[in-house]
């Protein structure tokens, strides 16, 4: 039996909760690591941002500015997320593990395998979704108003939305699970344009942890469900551990070149094309 | 899924026109293919030196961000500026109009870790066949389910 490591759930500040994601990220291209499961929260409400997003054009920078969320980007692509009442996971592994997949389609659909597996030890009936389309419009930049081939839905309404990056034989996958849904909080920090029309749309396309398993779960049910859904439907066993000196080190690095910086919060080094 | 005789092709999908010292590089039709639709692309800017094996972009897609590896080592010397107005290119016409830079290569014996076309699609054969195994089945068992009906859809 493969054994991985879980990185328990703690709450980090936005910027550190991406550095450490990337830090595992780059430090398993450099050293064969077993993969990583982590799970995280977020110490203050942030919008995180996809690589290619642009800030100014598909989030309310202003408001968000004006009620201390911060903005963080990504190192993977999609679309924005408020955190805050959410659980987010990470998960790092080689393309060329024996339990994934070199086809991204297909990595999404076994760690949503591991995820529906968790979701319904909570009380969660959660299915993939197997032809999604994009969202439009102004919501169309949050995350949750598209659902994606293998993404999760509950009762018909998106309940995790995922983002992958890969390179040097590597992917990095993080998505997030809400506890909660605020849409009017969602709508007035991610849409740009009249926000009060969107909230309904999104009430009809999203839905929470609590809403789908009662107010009593807790993140920390919900962290060991996901990852017994990991360990059996893989068969692996997970061994607690921290992030590594390595790790850490990498994580300063990256949080002084990019991720404290507006620079790259902000404007990144994309720039959008064609769509 | 074409694979043109007349240019070489990395492990990483990627492809090298060569013309003299000149390479024109982009991705392998099984590449676009894989990535599903293409929605953004960065790349080294013009006299960026690049590095066989070493990135030298990067490309979004549905749900994806991954590096564009180059095939070659050099200098960049002409960026695909037709990308910044359709990225979708890329997914209709890899080997063609979705060519991505161009590139003065430093040593032309680097092309000997190169596929020609017949090697790369056994290559490809090979990577089909491994994840086709390595595939849990007990995932078989999961149930799928089509998104939510078009009224519904956020607008």
């Amino acid at each position: 039996m493969d054994t991985w490591r879980i990185i328990p759930f703690e709450q980090y500040d936005p910027f550190e909760n991406i550095a450490i994601d990337e830090a595992i990220f780059r430090a398993g291209r450099e050293r064969e690591m077993p993969p990583t499961l982590r799970f995280y929260g977020w110490k203050r409400p942030a919008v995180s941002l996809g690589y290619f997003q642009d800030a100014e054009k598909e989030i309310n920078c202003g408001y968000c500015r004006d009620r201390g969320i911060d903005i963080v980007r990504r190192p993977t692509g999609g679309r924005a997320v408020l955190h805050g009442d959410d659980l987010t996971y990470s998960l790092v592994a080689g393309e060329d593990n024996p339990h994934f997949s070199s086809d991204i389609v297909e990595t999404y659909r076994i760690i949503s395998g591991c995820i529906i597996r968790g979701l319904e030890k909570s009380g969660v009936v959660a299915k993939m979704v197997k032809e999604g389309r994009p969202g439009s419009g102004s919501a169309g930049a949050f995350c949750f108003a598209a659902a994606y081939k293998n993404e999760l839905l509950a009762n018909g309404k998106k309940i995790c939305g995922s983002a992958q990056v890969r390179a040097k034989g590597m992917f990095l996958q993080h998505g997030s699970l809400l506890m909660d849904f605020d849409p009017v909080a969602v709508c007035a920090a991610i849409t740009t344009k009249n926000a009060a029309m969107e909230v309904e749309k999104i009430k009809a396309s999203v839905t929470s942890i609590r809403e789908n398993a009662g107010d009593d779960i807790g993140i920390d049910t919900l962290c060991r469900n996901i990852a017994a859904g990991f360990e059996e439907v893989l068969n692996i066993r997970l061994i607690e551990g921290g992030v590594s000196p390595e790790e850490e080190t990498i994580r300063d690095s990256l949080l002084e070149s990019k991720y404290l910086s507006d620079r790259w919060n902000m404007k990144g080094r994309g720039t959008k094309s064609g769509h | 899924m074409s694979f043109p005789k007349d240019l070489l092709y990395s492990r990483d999908h990627t492809w090298a026109g060569i013309d003299g010292d000149i390479a024109t590089v982009g991705i392998t039709d099984y590449a676009q293919d894989k990535l599903d639709e293409i929605l953004s692309i960065e790349l080294f800017p013009v006299d960026s030196p690049i590095e066989q094996g070493e990135p030298f972009g990067i490309i979004e897609s549905l749900k994806v961000t991954t590096e564009l590896i180059s095939p070659v080592s050099g200098y960049i010397i002409s960026v695909n500026e037709d990308l910044a107005d359709d990225v979708g290119i890329l997914n209709s016409d890899p080997y063609d109009t979705g060519w991505m830079i161009t590139v003065e290569v430093r040593d032309l014996e680097e092309m000997d870790h190169l596929l020609d076309a017949e090697a790369y699609a056994d290559y490809i054969d090979e990577v089909e066949v491994t994840d086709s195994e390595e595939v849990d089945p007990l995932l078989d068992e999961e149930e799928d389910v089509d998104y939510m009906d078009e009224s519904e859809e956020v607008s």
